[in-house]
């Protein structure tokens, strides 16, 4: 069994106009056995940045913190918001740091520039290669199938509620077909000026 | 043979990869051949069939190894009115769910039904074998086989594949002279005589809910509902269970299939039913 399958994760974001979606499921299981449906992935890491961390879930734990404790060092030495481009490289360099012993997280970032607003979305591999995109970065255990659905759903310069609905049909249709995700899903859009949190109601199997 | 010589084929050659199995020989194509290979497998030449050819498929290291659909959730019981038997449709090769909408339920014959835990072809397959025994022996003997002897002529057929890696756990459910009949047949030859089983990775689950709720004098409606709460749960709790609980009553006049229900639809409802309960 491969070790980012272990708990099983589905992550995806997505940009649109003016605005960025972060999407992930709430399945905490360990192999077969679902242990419980309210597992959060999807973390605030500023007012207009959060980062998804799909992956083995105690280095999903102990990833947020290490990376928080930088985060706020930033903060206290800068004494700004971070800028996404800049939070990528801190953390793809928190997880070359261990490129002979890495973290199993491989995760997705979705963010506003805190002055100009532009959307921003990028993902890495486990031990940090980003990848920065213009339309979707997907991210678990059913990344083929989040591929596929993004793929054929996407359209550019979408609205913040359309870009709602075509996250949420990628997403919930990606991980029905993958059976170590799913359980529940929450959606973040992050606008300029607020951030909406859904929950989507899903299959339970 | 023009196109023969080009391509340098050679009828008859003893050195094909496919050596000769025991009805026929592979060589010269016959009509014959092509009626009768059928009914034989055929293996690969040189090869220890127990050793060599399940671990080559299903070793983890294995360079050919193949996923079979596996992961499921079955069950059957026997109350006062005969024998319940749920199942899930769900299909895994691995992680990826392959579908949603399997039969898990095989219709052996109008009072027998077989259950399919495991790897999904070896269940299908032979069962479909069993049925033709089970029909030849009504034809010879003028009368319906009996649910043991059914179980037995699946347990005893699969032993001969005992070690090559079929992988089958099914219940031979079925109504005969003694009354309704329950038995447990696996791809190790093991054979159970039984009350209630539940097979397959998210039978543990159902177990839990089967042992809290069963009695003997279910009525009809209860016993329907603890087989398909149990099915649920364990679509709920089990990674690899999912899809659609179906649902069949075996009857003294043979089986009925009784419902097709989504898991998500009994999810909602069941929540439903436990915040009224909750508000009381």
């Amino acid at each position: 069994m491969s070790i980012l399958s272990y708990n099983g994760a589905a992550i995806m974001a997505m940009k649109g106009k003016n605005c960025v979606a972060i999407a992930a499921d709430r399945r905490f299981g360990i192999q077969a056995q679902t242990v419980s449906m309210d597992f959060d992935k999807v973390f605030e890491m500023g007012p207009n940045l959060f980062i998804g961390l799909p992956g083995l879930a105690t280095d999903v734990q102990t990833v947020l913190a290490r990376l928080k404790f930088r985060l706020n060092m930033y903060e206290l030495r800068e004494n700004r918001r971070i800028k996404p481009k800049t939070f990528m490289s801190m953390v793809s360099n928190l997880l070359y740091e261990r490129r002979f012993g890495p973290y199993f997280v491989e995760p997705v970032i979705a963010g506003l520039d805190p002055k100009s607003g532009e959307p921003y979305i990028a993902s890495m591999d486990l031990i940090g290669c980003p990848m920065e995109t213009n339309d979707f970065v997907v991210s678990g255990t059913c990344s083929e199938q989040m591929y596929g659905m993004c793929e054929s759903l996407w359209e550019p310069d979408l609205a913040p509620d359309d870009l709602f609905e075509t996250i949420s049909q990628a997403l919930m249709n990606a991980f029905d077909r993958d059976a170590v995700s799913g359980w529940g899903a929450v959606v973040y859009i992050i606008e300029k000026d607020k951030v909406t949190k859904r929950m989507l109601k899903t299959r339970q199997d | 043979m023009a196109l023969a010589d080009v391509c340098g084929f050679k009828l008859g050659n003893e050195h094909s990869y496919f050596g000769p199995c025991a009805e026929g020989e592979m060589g010269m194509p016959t009509l014959k051949d092509a009626l009768r290979m059928s009914e034989s497998f055929t293996f690969p030449c040189g090869v220890n069939l127990q050793r060599d050819i399940n671990t080559a498929f299903t070793s983890d290291d294995s360079k050919v190894k193949i996923q079979f659909d596996h992961g499921t959730t079955t069950l059957a019981f026997k109350f006062q009115h005969g024998v319940i038997v749920a199942v899930d449709s769900r299909a895994t090769a691995g992680p990826s769910i392959e579908s949603q909408t399997v039969k898990k339920v095989i219709e052996i014959n109008p009072y027998l039904l077989g259950t399919m835990a495991g790897g999904a072809a070896d269940c299908m397959y032979w069962e479909r074998v069993l049925a033709s025994q089970c029909r030849v022996y009504e034809l010879r003997n003028k009368e319906r086989i009996s649910v043991a002897a059914a179980s037995k002529l699946l347990a005893n057929i699969v032993y001969d594949y005992k070690g090559m890696g079929l992988s089958m756990g099914t219940m031979i459910v079925g109504w005969d002279k003694k009354g309704p009949a329950l038995y447990y047949v696996d791809s190790d030859g093991e054979r159970l005589v039984g009350h209630m089983f539940s097979v397959g990775s998210g039978s543990v689950y159902a177990y839990g809910v089967l042992d809290s709720d069963y009695r003997w004098d279910l009525t009809q409606e209860e016993a329907y509902d603890l087989g398909r709460r149990a099915i649920y749960h364990a679509t709920h709790r089990d990674a690899y269970s999912g899809g659609v609980v179906n649902l069949y009553h075996m009857k003294e006049t043979g089986w009925e299939k009784i419902s097709q229900t989504d898991t998500a639809e009994l999810h909602y409802q069941y929540k439903a039913e436990k915040e009224k309960k909750g508000k009381k």
